[in-house]
């Protein structure tokens, strides 16, 4: 058993890996050993352009959008408000003209009358 | 590991912590030898070794903040480097090993050394099973005692002994019988 242990030490001995790889390893490491920007760095970067520009432009197409709901919900209440006066109006004409129609007919009818004696 | 070697790897360690390539440079040249062999003789395949030792190493430099001395460091890439082993012997289940019973015998003859029967028994310890091998390889590649084999690989120091004891046993029979064979098949001088 002794002897197959000292073969097994001969035969597992360490190796150096292929010249270079020191170096590979350094390689790919590089695109990941970029700094992390830190709080002041990402602000920075947030308000460089082309990144203000399109963040611009996105709230001024919401200020757009909720300024527009904003208007066409108070022209409608303006509407519904408009209609309501209307209805009211009519209403009171209607009303008016059967007062009138039926003061009409009483003045009719008293002058019909025979005057008395 | 002397003194010496402890002391560059603690500045070395501390200077690739913060980001120093010269330093990382310096640890993986000093542990390169052990992270590859481990991996190629866990699969008898230099290209995958170096693959897998490659990313041992890439995985360290994302770690560096948590290794916190020369010898966390040792057991750390020793554990990162079975684990890896594992996972990339798993992943490619149809790898061209050997299966222990038909690995070629070595045309040994009793008492000589033969050249070829360290490239026999390397590929006949990358042909056992996984949990052995990496047992195997840390006691015969690394001189680890049992205590500290099982310490990376986080199983009972009873386990470790049976793995062990076991895969002795299978290559014993193994490399005895190319003995046997051979000596029945020398010409009678």
């Amino acid at each position: 058993m002794k002897d197959l242990e000292n073969e097994l030490r001969k035969a597992l001995e360490r190796r150096e890996p292929p010249p270079g790889f020191a170096k590979q390893v350094l390689a790919r490491i590089k695109p990941a050993a970029t700094p992390t920007p830190g709080w002041r760095g990402a602000l920075f970067a947030f308000f460089r352009w082309p990144r203000l520009g399109w963040t611009a432009a996105l709230v001024a197409a919401c200020l757009l959008v909720t300024l527009g709901a904003v208007h066409y919900r108070r022209a409608q209440q303006e509407r519904a408000e408009g209609e309501a006066a209307k209805k009211q109006v009519i209403e009171a004409l209607h009303l008016a003209s059967r007062k009138l129609n039926v003061t009409w007919r009483k003045v009719q009818e008293t002058d019909r009358r025979p005057p008395r004696t | 590991m002397n003194t010496a070697t402890v002391e560059r790897m603690e500045d070395a360690l501390a200077r690739a912590a913060a980001r120093e390539p010269a330093a990382f440079g310096d640890i993986v040249r000093e542990y390169q030898a052990m992270v590859f062999s481990m991996a190629y003789h866990f699969f008898h395949d230099q290209s995958l070794a170096e693959e897998t030792a490659q990313e041992v190493f890439l995985r360290l430099y994302q770690n560096l903040g948590r290794i916190k001395s020369p010898a966390h460091l040792m057991l750390w890439l020793r554990q990162v480097t079975h684990r890896r082993c594992i996972d990339q012997a798993r992943r490619m289940p149809l790898l061209p090993l050997l299966a222990l019973d038909d690995a070629p015998e070595p045309a040994v003859g009793p008492g000589r050394s033969d050249p070829l029967l360290s490239e026999r028994l390397r590929r006949m310890v990358a042909s056992l099973p996984e949990d052995a091998r990496a047992v195997v390889i840390l006691r015969y590649q690394e001189d680890l005692e049992l205590a500290e084999i099982a310490e990376i690989l986080e199983i009972p120091i009873n386990t470790v002994k049976s793995r062990l004891q076991r895969s002795l046993v299978v290559l014993r029979a193994k490399v005895t019988s190319a003995l046997e064979m051979s000596t029945h098949e020398r010409p009678r001088e």
